[in-house]
């Protein structure tokens, strides 16, 4: 498994689109963090809200991070490397599983530079306009649910992969589940009469963990955590299933 | 030794490969014959287990494919050229197979040179020719040292330079006593560096044998004769049965009637011979002959276009 994992590295780190996408997803909340640090005219109740203000743009960064994890699995179907992958080793299940784990990992190491760095360089600027930056409980466990959110959706993002093998299919799907899907779910279940639609939306309820102070409706980070991850899991392992057994 | 059962394999109602067996011996080049859509490709991808097979099974050394912890070490397989990210460099692209069967990156670069790649190994895959990436391919095939080489299609591409180097590796690396199984649409290459042949038609098997017994039993045998009496010993093979064909005053081609028995003949008829030669057709002769039938594409000659006169006015 080791050298699957060492293997699969290489691969992450060896095509330049990987770089380009990961340095806009680092880009995004580190500019934004920073003008808003800089350019607030209320110092004191920006810094209050501060580690909110840094989850809340590394959403994009998540979803960024998701194409990436889904381009290093659907770019060896387009290109065809499949096969020699397969060819190299046969026994698929490692295959899937090391990249799975690659990417996830990759994922969480890049989503907690990215979201320390984009702290640090606002904290600071908001320490030099004579701000007083705390960070609660609250605070670090929802910073802490952005780097789980980031790797999720990248597990996800390769788990949609593994079923549509085709990568701007899977792009769209990832893109479109947060934007359409979930939104068309909870028109259907307000039309049904459920009053509170967000427990009931895997995407949403997950973003709900990135709120330092949620709102009593809002379903519990573990509840966003389980059930995102539980359709990750539950994606990932059926893509396996049927990678399996399906012509390379 | 590559051991073929039974294979078979369908996609929908189209039967790629229908019950095909073979063997495919060590210390020996087999070629791997079929006209287009003959299912070549099919199955090779399912002798290493790329494709599911509905039937049959492939056995490298007694082992399925699947089977093989580090197949690289154990079978060497190129299928296609093109399968490789062309936003990574060469040496990249290895590093990411070697590293998965264990091999390190000194061995990489070993096969690079051994390719003769070593100068443009570092350069992104998408700005190699064919004949380069043909070249990478095979570089990843000898990655492990494998004793088994499954090639598709190795010397497309390449120039007569490249399929020649191509070619000696092939008989090299068949001398050391690995089993080496080849594709190829390039007969001329494959009558020089075959020693047998597996030839398929519509999924199925047509023959397998050596080369030489392949053309002996499917090309077309004649003998030419030369005389300054030919019409006089003409006329005596067409009583005996033979086809005679003129070819100018003095010479025909006879077939049906061997060599020996025409010279008998003619020195019965007191006929003097300048030219008494046993011809036998190519293997593109005998592979022609023999999947005649079997063939998906048909094609004709071309002909001018009805209603077009010449200099493109209609």
């Amino acid at each position: 498994m080791t050298d699957l994992l060492k293997s699969e590295w290489i691969k992450l780190r060896t095509v330049r689109v990987n770089y380009v996408l990961t340095i806009i997803a680092a880009a995004i909340p580190i500019v934004v963090v920073t003008l808003v640090a800089a350019l607030s005219s209320r110092v004191q109740q920006t810094a209050d809200d501060f580690a909110g203000g840094v989850t809340a743009t590394l959403v994009l960064t998540a979803l960024l991070l998701g194409v990436v994890g889904a381009l290093n699995l659907t770019s060896e179907f387009s290109h065809g490397t499949i096969r020699v992958t397969f060819a190299a080793v046969p026994q698929r299940r490692n295959v899937l599983l090391a990249k799975a784990i690659v990417s996830l990992l990759a994922t969480m190491v890049l989503a907690t530079i990215i979201e320390l760095v984009s702290f640090g360089i606002g904290a600071g600027i908001l320490s030099g306009r004579g701000a007083d930056i705390a960070l609660r409980p609250s605070d670090k466990a929802a910073m802490a649910s952005a780097v789980l959110l980031a790797g999720m959706l990248s597990v996800l993002g390769y788990g949609i992969g593994l079923l549509i093998r085709n990568s701007p299919a899977t792009i769209a799907v990832l893109i479109l589940w947060p934007l359409l899907f979930e939104n068309l779910v909870r028109a259907v279940l307000s039309a049904a009469g459920v009053s509170n639609q967000t427990p009931w939306l895997p995407y949403q309820s997950a973003i709900t963990m990135l709120n330092p102070s949620t709102d009593s409706g809002d379903p519990s980070r573990l509840h966003g955590a389980l059930y995102l991850g539980t359709i990750v899991v539950v994606l990932v392992a059926v893509g396996i299933f049927v990678n399996e057994r399906r012509d390379a | 030794m590559i051991e073929v059962h039974g294979l078979t394999k369908r996609f929908g109602r189209t039967v790629a490969v229908n019950q095909l067996s073979f063997d495919v011996r060590p210390g020996r080049v087999t070629g791997f014959l079929g006209p287009n859509g003959s299912g070549k490709s099919t199955t090779m991808r399912c002798m290493l287990a790329l494709d599911r097979p509905d039937a049959g099974d492939t056995r490298f050394d007694g082992r399925a494919y699947g089977s093989l912890h580090r197949p690289l070490f154990e079978v060497g397989a190129l299928l296609d050229a093109g399968y490789v990210h062309p936003g990574r460099s060469g040496r990249n692209h290895l590093r990411t197979v070697a590293t998965s069967n264990g091999i390190s990156a000194t061995r990489v670069d070993e096969v690079v040179a051994l390719v003769g790649l070593t100068d443009v190994s570092r350069r992104r895959v998408r700005t190699y020719s064919l004949g380069m990436r043909q070249r990478l391919g095979l570089a990843a095939v000898l990655l492990g040292d494998p004793h088994t080489i499954i090639l598709d299609e190795p010397a497309n591409g390449l120039d007569p330079e490249g399929i020649r180097w191509i070619r000696d590796v092939l008989v090299h690396l068949a001398g050391q006593g690995k089993t080496v199984l080849v594709s190829s649409h390039l007969l001329s290459e494959m009558a020089q560096m075959a020693d047998d042949l597996v030839v398929i038609g519509m999924g199925q098997l047509i023959d397998t044998s050596t080369v030489s017994d392949f053309v002996s039993k499917h090309a077309r045998h004649w003998v030419r004769v030369r005389s300054p009496q030919v019409d006089l010993i003409a006329q005596q093979l067409r009583s005996r049965g033979a086809t005679v064909t003129t070819l100018d005053v003095s010479g025909i081609e006879v077939v049906g009637v061997p060599a020996a028995d025409i010279g008998e003949l003619a020195a019965r008829s007191g006929a003097i011979l300048h030219e008494l030669s046993p011809l036998q057709g190519s293997l593109e002769d005998a592979f022609l002959e023999a999947t005649a039938g079997s063939q998906e594409y048909l094609s004709v000659a071309p002909t001018a276009p009805t209603g077009v006169a010449p200099g493109g006015a209609t």
